[in-house]
């Protein structure tokens, strides 16, 4: 069951679209609100056991168009296509099922003619080592976008320090998957600025590698593949592993610890206890410049608590198109630098695409924050002027008016 | 009591069979009518035609069709149940009446889309599923005649893809306007359950709930013929966005 894999066929192309992002629905309830919307509000939404027979079935195809604005005024045309991988299939088990499926998925793309294509976080981890893998190419090219993801969670590390007035530099990251393509992107960005790097995979080859390459250039390093051994050591905490669904994968947390959970799926179970942990989801980016779905999927595709919020790796195919740089910018596993993030950072700039205000399971995260440091400026604990510059507070008026 | 055996019928097929027979009839049944049912569509469509190479081609399939059937019936006879058709059943006659349409308006391009784009998708996607889990020869049968009504929606394939190429969005009405009459038929025929009564084909009552004892499912049926309904549409260049909303649209 669930072969449901678009033979890769030639066929006219039909659409010429700008970019192409390939991703899949996280939850059966994600799935259900897409089926909802391709239904109809005038038809009554499937049952959930209904969604759970039809949708392994459903070839990768585009769900929507998905046109994309600049803030310097360029647009871009692009489609989203969903490889159908059912929510509960993402285990190493069909590793092969869904490699084929994002395949097809790749093979719609390159047939709509779209000229980049950003692969989403999943997606990504089974194609980043097979790019061979997608079938052939003519004009289209391929981008995981793994390096605007790992220019979001740094921002969002340090957007965090600052709202809680911690010392990054004086910091013990910890981050978790840090031998795949984010992880290690993370770590060679943060790893001079913090005081310590705390590595942790589940090869240790791979790890030993890593630790060499930023040992290097005068970190201080340590590895582990039991993530429980030095887990409470960590003040900032990266969780960048490839899960096949959330896990309490924290036992053990030092209180009042950073988490930043940059996993899709989630790495983090909302059940998993971290008594006194600040945790926030990473990666996420805001496209300023709009965007529009057509049929309107917004709020069903992109499921934040903020509007045109959307994951990093597809928001650097947006930003790369918006550029009319059609270029591989990431591919492969351990090549992300620093200067390849610089870069990255400042093409989504020019183009409005920057850090989306941060949020976890419970809401909005800088808010909390805000009335927290609001309370303990009333109680003369922080200075407010301070803190409203640390948070990048502008003063009303500066703008205009 | 049990189905009387056939001479024809090996010891091991028939033991292994016993207990699963009257699934097998039910089964052997539907697919009995459908190739029936296709053969009455190429004779329809040979008598429309009037080029006599588009009439002997309508004929040699109608002629095919009938072998299907045949070999159906064959199959039955070796795990000794006697299968029965009916093509006057309510879902299959409401699937004539829809290809009889075409025929009346002389649509010749609506008569492929219903017959080699709606019913052989499904024919093929369930046959090779059947043919799957089917022991010995039955298997055998059915994977042989899905691989051959595969060819026949290749054959279609080309008048189709040429016709769309002429006008694309006359091509895209005509082809949602017959897959709302005649897939939301298939889907119901295929839904996990008969909610309006005996579908007039099984013998006894409903043979879906039972078919678990075969390894199949009705949800696992109406997911492949779907999907291989789309995969089919995608061949012809309708856009996927367009064809995944048809085909989520339908009744479950």
């Amino acid at each position: 069951m669930g072969d449901a894999v678009a033979s890769v066929t030639t066929r006219a192309r039909t659409i010429d679209a700008d970019f192409a992002l390939i991703g899949h629905q996280e939850s059966w309830r994600a799935a259900a609100d897409v089926l909802a919307v391709l239904r109809g509000p005038e038809r009554t939404p499937l049952l959930d056991d209904e969604i759970k027979d039809i949708l392994p079935w459903i070839p990768p195809r585009a769900v929507c168009h998905v046109d994309v604005g600049s803030i310097v005024g360029t647009k871009a045309r692009g489609l989203y296509i969903d490889s159908f991988i059912p929510p509960d299939r993402l285990e190493a088990a069909y590793v092969h099922e869904n490699i084929a499926r994002v395949r097809g998925a790749a093979a719609c793309a390159i047939e709509a003619g779209a000229k980049i294509v950003s692969l989403g976080g999943f997606s990504s981890i089974l194609i980043e080592g097979n790019f061979d893998q997608l079938p052939d190419r003519h004009d289209t090219v391929f981008t995981t976008g793994n390096t605007l993801t790992v220019a979001f969670i740094v921002q969002g590390i340090q957007k965090m320090c600052a709202l809680e007035n911690r010392n990054i530099r004086k910091s013990t990251v910890l981050i978790v998957g840090a031998t795949g393509d984010v992880g290690s992107g993370c770590a060679r960005c943060l790893a001079p600025l913090v005081r310590r790097v705390l590595l942790s995979a589940r090869k240790v080859e791979r790890l030993r590698r890593l630790a060499a390459e930023l040992e290097a250039n005068g970190v201080q390093v340590e590895i582990e593949t039991d993530l429980q051994r030095f887990s409470a050591e960590a003040d900032v905490v990266i969780c960048a592993a490839s899960l096949a669904s959330p896990s309490p994968l924290l036992g053990r947390i030092a209180p009042n610890a950073l988490v930043c959970d940059a996993g899709y799926p989630k790495n983090l179970s909302p059940c998993a206890q971290m008594l006194g942990a600040t945790v926030f989801f990473g990666g996420l980016g805001q496209i300023t410049g709009g965007m529009r779905f057509a049929p309107d999927f917004h709020g069903i595709l992109n499921r934040h608590p903020f509007p045109d919020v959307v994951h990093g790796c597809l928001l650097e195919g947006m930003a790369l198109a918006l550029e009319h740089r059609f270029e591989p910018f990431s591919q492969g596993r351990g090549f992300i630098t620093p200067e390849r993030v610089d870069e990255m950072e400042t093409i989504a700039a020019r183009h409005g695409i920057y850090l989306a205000p941060l949020y976890n399971a419970d809401g909005p995260v800088e808010d909390a924050l805000m009335v927290e440091r609001m309370s303990a400026s009333a109680k003369g604990q922080v200075e407010l002027p301070h803190l409203l510059f640390e948070i990048g507070w502008e003063a009303p008026g500066k703008f205009g008016n | 009591m049990e189905p009387p055996t056939s001479v024809n019928c090996s010891a091991i097929e028939c033991t292994s069979l016993s207990t699963s027979a009257p699934i097998w009839l039910d089964i052997l049944a539907q697919a009995m009518t459908g190739e029936l049912l296709a053969a009455m569509n190429y004779t329809s469509l040979s008598e429309m035609c009037e080029d006599p190479a588009e009439i002997a081609d309508a004929l040699e399939h109608a002629q095919g069709e009938q072998g299907h059937a045949a070999a159906f019936a064959a199959e039955g006879r070796k795990i000794g149940v006697d299968v029965t058709n009916n093509v006057d059943a309510k879902h299959w006659k409401r699937l004539r009446d829809a290809f009889l349409r075409c025929i009346t308006e002389r649509d010749f391009i609506g008569c492929l889309i219903v017959q080699e784009i709606m019913l052989e998708s499904f024919a093929v996607a369930s046959y090779s599923r059947v043919g799957k889990v089917a022991p010995g020869s039955l298997g055998g049968t059915f994977a042989r005649i899905a691989a051959e009504e595969e060819d026949h929606v290749d054959h279609a394939m080309a008048i189709l893809r040429a016709e769309r190429a002429r006008d694309a969005q006359r091509f895209d009405d005509k082809v949602y306007r017959l897959h709302l009459d005649v897939m939301t038929t298939l889907t119901q025929m295929l839904a996990k359950e008969c909610k309006d009564g005996h579908c007039e084909v099984c013998h006894a009552s409903c043979v879906k709930p039972s078919l678990f004892e075969v390894s199949l499912s009705a949800a696992e049926l109406r997911g492949a013929s779907l999907q291989q309904y789309l995969k089919t549409l995608d061949m012809l260049g309708i856009p996927g966005e367009v064809t995944l909303r048809w085909v989520t649209q339908l009744p479950v």
